[in-house]
């Protein structure tokens, strides 16, 4: 049982292919499989597996020069490594005449001649080892090594850097393709089936061989100077106190259950923090939630680092935790990143990909590139990420890993069979027969056996060679015959090198159209070039929102493709002839208006019996409108020079009114030019000075004096991550714009909550309400409510930086949805309208009506005629 | 209890909370996230608590000149992504653009791997640790004054010059898919440095380590390249990197040794192609353990994150001495790991191109290679301080065939006793210089003295005594000296046993 388990795992993974496999293509029935490495393996749209492979070239494959080349190369590596011939090879391309004419005359670099004809006498050598080889064989001498000459010759295969496509079901079966070694001997090779190596690297169109090796150099430009041993008396000058900081150290007195206890406690303060901490209590509402967020890797490293700041004490450690002002709070990117900040990033994300540097420049400008990344690599273990993931998996899906094909069983047109009626039904009568009459009993072309099972015809037709079963299979594989003694040896390679090199020529034309088409963006003004395929498709995907199958054109995504409908004649007909079933202008305003194809066919039938010829070719006839020519409008739209008007033309930057205040200034210029941004709050620096937040006034949250304790903190550890909860305020005293709102800071207690984050307030004030709420929060300092930034509602807008590129406005700056919500008179005056008048408002929402007007002068809605319904 | 001295080294690791933030780029395989995530393991695992841990300085640019030219570390510092075309001309020729792009911190980045492993060689030098692990490291492709294969300053070769200050000679070994082409060319033609690489040959990145390049020179013989194909699996793996290693180990004799763990040879990585699983690439760190020489451990590539945090973790455990579950804690990165959540990684189906015959011979050619070493045997060599578990491999010819019972794991009822637990405080020697001067100092100062006590002469012992005694008294003291004298003791004893195969 077992036994045929892994007898049938064997047969399955034998036709199992995987990317990576050498395998056989067979791509005509008359000649030799080729060999290809397969590299990718595709699904086609139409189920279909293509897989992308890269060529391997046969001996025969290669123009003759090339092949003479070849012979003094395998001759002077069989022979010796570090012949001369070897050394050169290995070192200079072999270019050799492109044109067959040239190719006759061959002539060679005369240095390398020169090293052939001094390694042709070596070859003498080479006969003598392969004797020698044969001898301890146990085998005939002279022939065997002969023989083995000849089938070397098959073995040896060429590299190339072409790839193809070829269809899947074209493989044959596997083999196994390797660099020689100059250690291994050649007979390893010829003793084992379907093995091949290759020694020298083949470029079908510079019709090149060349060594694929690369070179250690030698030279002082390449080699270091080296460091002398020191002397006893000399020191390295090295201090290592200047080379490192320790931040850990296992020798203390601490076991380990006592630092397992104190990460235990810090995660407790860290979760406690949280309740504390309102940013956090609106993220994680459950304490569950808290607890996690507590137990990130951040706070056991803070934890571990306040223990060896606090030499190993758990007691001062412990303390450290809970300072005065609070305790400690250590949040990573993953907490620190608000919700508004978590879908700009994965928008971003949609539209440049993991360009960070192009995400933070348009839409994060105020965190770090560090930020980012490390926010990226977070967000990557959350549930968003499942969802881009599906993204790829679109993409991936078309590539498959590997794939099953079972043996080939169908038999070669090249077998010759008696069955006649076989043969008719091939199709394939007339060549058969004609060559089972003329080959009668001929001998196998090969080993001139006369009994086999099978027969395959071989050779040019004429000559009406035939081959047995097993030298059938060995010049599918290795591309020649066992033996070189057939009488058609020399002719066979003559006769068949045409052929290969006509093919190869096709062959040209594929590569330079794959390389032509490398992996260019097509789009208008993009042209960015991609290495591979699958980024060129993403930047398809992201930058352009189309999508593309990686091997198709055909993009997966419906709603960007454009179509284009030909209608028949009776579409186009009906369409007149049923002008009030079909109601054309009421279907193109609403697309999901349903046309019903029934009645639109009856009336059709009954329409089109009433109609006479002349009718029909008029409703046929295409009227032309004269819309210009389309030159002229293309040079009108394309050419930005003809812009006429005035009120079109973008007023200069320095010309651009100027706002009263700015609510977010330009942060000051580094030395280096970038603009230094802010220390993102919570995100804690190395400098334990910049903790200490004394200022606790305009803190959005519980402050110290509101639990009693007193307004500064005491020095906290140095720390990578850890603040303590009033930190909200960015550090150094530098307030952001958002936070001051014209509100006197000093009169600041402690706000309430921060509103919800919910998206839609439910509750909307009048202009009244809203001085009112104004006035309130003035008076008790709170914050205002977010949906009133500034004191005014927003209307999004589209700000344009230099390069004329649209520029997503920061959150900050982004208006809020808007919700309208409609009052008893709005719904009043709406039911005034007539549906019809509705839907045309609703259509032209500029167009001002009568009706319009009075109903919005009724209305009892703050924003008035300004209201942005965005949801 | 003798024999267990060296199983817990005294470790010391360099990361920078920084270094993980780097980013080279969209669609860039090399992820310096990778390093953060094998320190987050590292924390969850407990393992962090074990050694020293340190912040690296950044490497000056005198520092790494000591290698690179000036020219090519004065455009490395001067690059940045928005002043890239002023310089198109310098990235041409420093190979800076492609594979290498220049990214945001480039500069910073090359300082903090490199500030890792000459902080470490420093260590190292000053006996103030026996293993240092850099896993920010490694970067073995970079060239004197040009970029490759993802890397821009060569840490490696600028730790080795820090090393050669203290060390006659020293032993880089590569395990990266890679060939360590940057390393071995710096060091090409000195006797110095010996360089070995196990690597994919043969069509693959960058092209060079050919079996043939055997180093040029003064250094010619000091070059190993152990060209490999494609699907290499653990037992291949151990069976060419154990006896190719004892043998340069015995024939070289290096007194310290730099390793670089590139883990894109293990399975399933996005560029390699071998077919390692944790374990197989963890048993070369183990390996060279075990020969108690001054012993930094880099990092270098890998492309499928996960596993490479796996392997440097698993790596850190095996250098620390430590046996850690084979389920992973929990940590920040932890959704990476699935579906499975396990530490160790099974090999994938591939075919291993690489026969037993390939791999004889191509172990054969090295040896003859090797035998034309000046200390080839021959002459009476020293032998290797030994280890507490005692292995096979002493100068007997036989011992590279059969050396399969060397890693055989001893019963757990065995290895139980060897184990010092972590809560223990008594007899133990790595504890604090707080103790009462119970520390064993000699013990990585010179280990070749200790393996002699366990081992052979009782007369000896007693000698040894007295020398350490002194020792505690003076610690610098003329160490060349007591080698020699340990050496030629050594050599008496020696010279009573029947002489192998040599001579």
């Amino acid at each position: 049982m077992a036994n045929n388990n892994s007898t049938h795992n064997k047969m399955y993974s034998e036709s199992t292919y995987r990317v990576g496999d050498y395998v056989y293509f067979e791509t005509s029935s008359s000649s030799p499989y080729q060999i290809r490495r397969i590299e990718e393996l595709n699904k086609t749209p139409s189920g279909n597996v293509e897989a992308k492979v890269m060529c391997f070239y046969r001996r025969r494959d290669l123009p003759t020069p090339l092949v003479q080349l070849a012979d003094k190369h395998q001759m002077a590596t069989a022979e010796d490594s570090d012949s001369p011939v070897a050394m050169k090879l290995k070192k200079m391309w072999l270019k050799t005449p492109v044109s067959e004419e040239q190719a006759a005359q061959a002539v060679l670099d005369p240095a390398i001649d020169k090293v052939f004809s001094e390694a042709e006498e070596n070859t003498s050598a080479l006969e003598e080892e392969q004797r020698n080889n044969a001898n301890s064989n146990g085998t005939d001498k002279s022939e065997l090594s002969n023989k083995q000459k000849h089938q070397m010759k098959h073995r040896e295969l060429f590299l190339s850097r072409q790839v193809e496509t070829l269809p899947a079901t074209h493989i044959r079966g596997k083999c196994s393709v390797t660099l020689l070694n100059e250690e291994e001997s050649l007979l390893s090779y010829l003793n084992k089936d379907d093995t091949f190596f290759y020694c020298l690297v083949f470029d079908p169109t510079q019709k090149t061989l060349l060594a694929d090796k690369g070179e250690i150099r030698v030279g002082s430009r390449y080699q270091t100077e080296l460091q002398h041993l020191l002397k006893d008396d000399e020191t390295d000058g090295r201090k290592i106190e200047e080379l490192e900081t320790l931040i850990w150290t296992p020798h203390h007195s601490l076991t380990d259950r006592k630092i397992d206890q104190f990460l235990v406690v810090s995660r407790s303060v860290g979760t406690f923090a949280r309740a504390l901490d309102c940013s956090s209590s609106v993220k994680q509402p459950s304490l569950h939630m808290s607890a996690a967020a507590a137990s990130r890797d951040i706070t056991l490293f803070h934890a571990m680092d306040t223990l060896h700041k606090h030499n190993y004490s758990i007691e001062t450690a412990m303390c450290s935790l809970v300072p005065s002002s609070g305790p400690v709070l250590c949040r990573d990117e993953m907490e620190e990143w608000s919700a508004s900040e978590a879908n700009l990033f994965e928008e971003a994300l949609d539209k440049y990909g993991k360009d960070f540097n192009d995400i933070r420049n348009d839409f994060l400008p105020w965190k770090t590139l560090k930020n980012i990344v490390e926010y990226y690599y977070m967000w990557k273990t959350t549930d968003r990420y499942v969802q881009q993931k599906r993204v790829k998996a679109v993409e991936a899906e078309s590539k498959l890993k590997q794939v099953y094909i079972p043996n080939y069983t169908k038999p070669s047109p090249a077998l010759i069979t008696n069955n006649s009626k076989n043969n008719l039904l091939n199709g394939t009568a007339n060549g058969n027969n004609d060559i089972l009459a003329l080959t009668g009993n001929k001998p196998c072309e090969s080993c001139s056996s006369s009994s086999s099972a099978n027969w395959y015809t071989w050779g040019p037709s004429h000559l009406t060679c035939r081959l047995c079963q097993t030298c059938w299979n060995y010049w599918k594989k290795y591309g020649g015959l066992k033996t070189a003694a057939s009488r058609l040896a020399e002719n066979d390679v003559e006769a068949l090198k045409k052929r290969p090199v006509e093919t190869l020529e096709d062959e040209e034309k594929v590569t330079q159209a794959h390389r032509q088409s490398s992996n260019k963006c097509t789009y208008v003004n993009c042209g960015k070039e991609f290495k591979l395929k699958a980024h060129l498709a993403r930047h398809y995907a992201q930058a352009h929102g189309i999508a593309i199958r990686s091997n198709s054109p055909r993009p997966i995504m419906k709603t960007r493709s454009a179509f284009y409908l030909q209608t028949t004649v009776t579409t186009k007909l009906s369409r007149k002839l049923c002008r009030h079933v079909i109601k054309s202008k009421k279907a193109a305003r609403q697309p999901s208006y349903a046309v019903s194809l029934t009645a639109v066919k009856n009336e059709f039938a009954i329409a089109i019996t009433k109609v006479n010829i002349t009718d029909i070719k008029s409703f046929l006839k295409y009227k032309k409108k004269d819309r210009g020519s389309v030159t002229l409008i293309a040079n009108r739209l394309g050419n930005p020079a003809t812009t006429g008007c005035e009120w079109l033309k973008l007023t200069p930057k320095d010309m651009m009114p100027k706002p009263e205040k700015v609510a977010f200034p330009k942060p000051p210029k580094g030395p280096d030019g970038s603009l230094i941004y802010e220390r993102i709050p919570n995100k804690a620096t190395p400098e334990p000075e910049k903790f200490v937040i004394p200022n606790t006034i305009g803190c959005t949250i519980i402050t110290p004096s509101n639990i009693g304790m007193p307004q500064s903190l005491p020095n906290l550890p140095a720390s990578v991550t850890a603040t303590p909860i009033s930190a909200p305020l960015p550090p150094s005293g530098k307030r952001r714009a958002y936070e001051l709102n014209g509100l006197d800071p000093a009169v600041a207690p402690p706000p309430t909550k921060r509103p919800n984050k919910d998206p839609m307030p439910s509750f909307r004030p009048s202009p009244e309400q809203y001085a009112a709420m104004i006035e309130a929060a003035q008076a008790a300092g709170q914050p205002l409510p977010r949906t009133h930034m500034n004191g005014k509602p927003k209307i999004a807008q589209m700000s344009r930086s230099g390069s004329g590129r649209k520029q997503v406005i920061s959150w900050m700056d982004a208006p809020d949805d808007y919700y309208f919500r409609p009052t008893e008179n709005n719904k009043r005056s709406r039911r005034n309208l007539s549906v019809t008048e509705l839907r045309r408002l609703a259509r032209r929402p500029w167009r001002k009506t009568s009706v319009n007007n009075n109903f919005s002068n009724n209305t009892s809605t703050p924003e008035g005629p300004q209201v942005v319904i965005l949801d | 209890m003798s024999t267990v001295p060296h199983s817990k080294k005294r470790v010391c690791y360099y990361y920078d909370s920084d270094i993980g933030n780097y980013y080279y780029g969209q669609g860039h395989p090399m992820k310096p996230h990778r390093i953060r995530m094998t320190h987050n393991l590292l924390l969850n695992y407990g393992l962090y608590r074990k050694m020293e841990i340190y912040r690296p300085h950044k490497a000056t640019q005198d520092e790494m000149t000591k290698f690179h030219s000036d020219e090519y570390i004065r455009f490395l510092r001067s690059i940045r992504p928005d002043n890239m075309n002023e310089y198109s001309k310098q990235m041409q020729r420093f190979n800076v653009g492609e594979d290498c792009p220049v990214f945001d911190g480039l500069y910073e980045f090359c300082q903090l791997s490199a500030g890792g492993s000459v902080a470490s060689a420093v260590k190292l030098n000053k006996q103030a640790a026996e293993i240092c692990i850099n896993w920010g490291g490694g970067l073995h492709h970079a060239k004197k004054s040009e970029a490759s294969g993802f890397c821009y300053v060569n840490d490696i070769v600028l730790g080795i010059l820090e090393l050669l200050k203290y060390h006659q000679r020293v032993l880089y070994i590569d395990i990266d898919v890679h060939h360590g082409d940057g390393v071995e060319e710096a060091f090409f033609t000195t006797d110095r440095v010996m360089t070995a690489s196990f690597h994919k040959y043969g069509e693959y990145f960058p092209g060079t380590g050919d079996l043939r390049d055997i180093g040029a020179g003064k250094g010619k013989y000091y070059a190993v390249n152990v060209p490999l194909r494609d699907g290499m699996d653990d037992e291949s793996y151990e069976s060419i990197f154990v006896p190719i290693m004892t043998k340069v180990m015995e024939t070289f004799q290096p007194s310290a040794v730099i390793l670089q763990c590139g883990a894109d040879s293990l399975t399933g990585d996005r560029l390699g192609c071998f077919n390692l699983t944790v374990k197989g690439h963890g048993k070369c760190v183990e390996f060279v353990k075990k020969y108690n020489l001054p012993f930094m451990v880099l990092g270098g590539g890998g492309y499928t994150i996960r596993n490479v945090s796996r392997c440097w973790t698993y790596e850190t455990s095996v250098a620390l001495g430590v046996e850690i579950a084979n389920e992973l804690p929990y940590n920040d990165y932890f959704e990476y790991f699935g579906p499975d959540f396990k530490l160790h990684i099974s090999p994938s189906n591939m075919t291993n191109l690489n026969t037993t015959d390939y791999l004889d011979k191509v172990k054969s050619r090295l040896f003859e290679n090797l035998r034309m070493l000046p200390h080839a045997p021959g002459v009476q060599v020293q032998p290797i301080p030994e280890d507490g578990i005692k292995m096979d491999i002493d100068d007997q010819d036989g011992a590279v065939e059969d050396d399969d019972n060397k890693d055989e794991r001893l019963p757990q009822s065995i290895k139980d006793k060897r184990i010092m637990g972590d809560n223990e405080f008594s007899d133990s020697e790595d504890e604090g210089p707080q103790g009462d001067g119970r520390k064993n100092r000699e013990s990585f100062k010179n280990p070749r003295k200790k393996q002699k006590t366990d081992g052979k002469a009782e007369i000896d012992g007693v000698k040894e005594e007295k020398n350490s005694s002194e020792e505690k008294t003076s610690e610098t003291s003329n160490q060349t000296e007591k080698k020699e004298e340990n050496g030629t003791a050594t050599k008496k004893e020696e010279s009573n046993e029947p002489l192998t195969c040599e001579t």
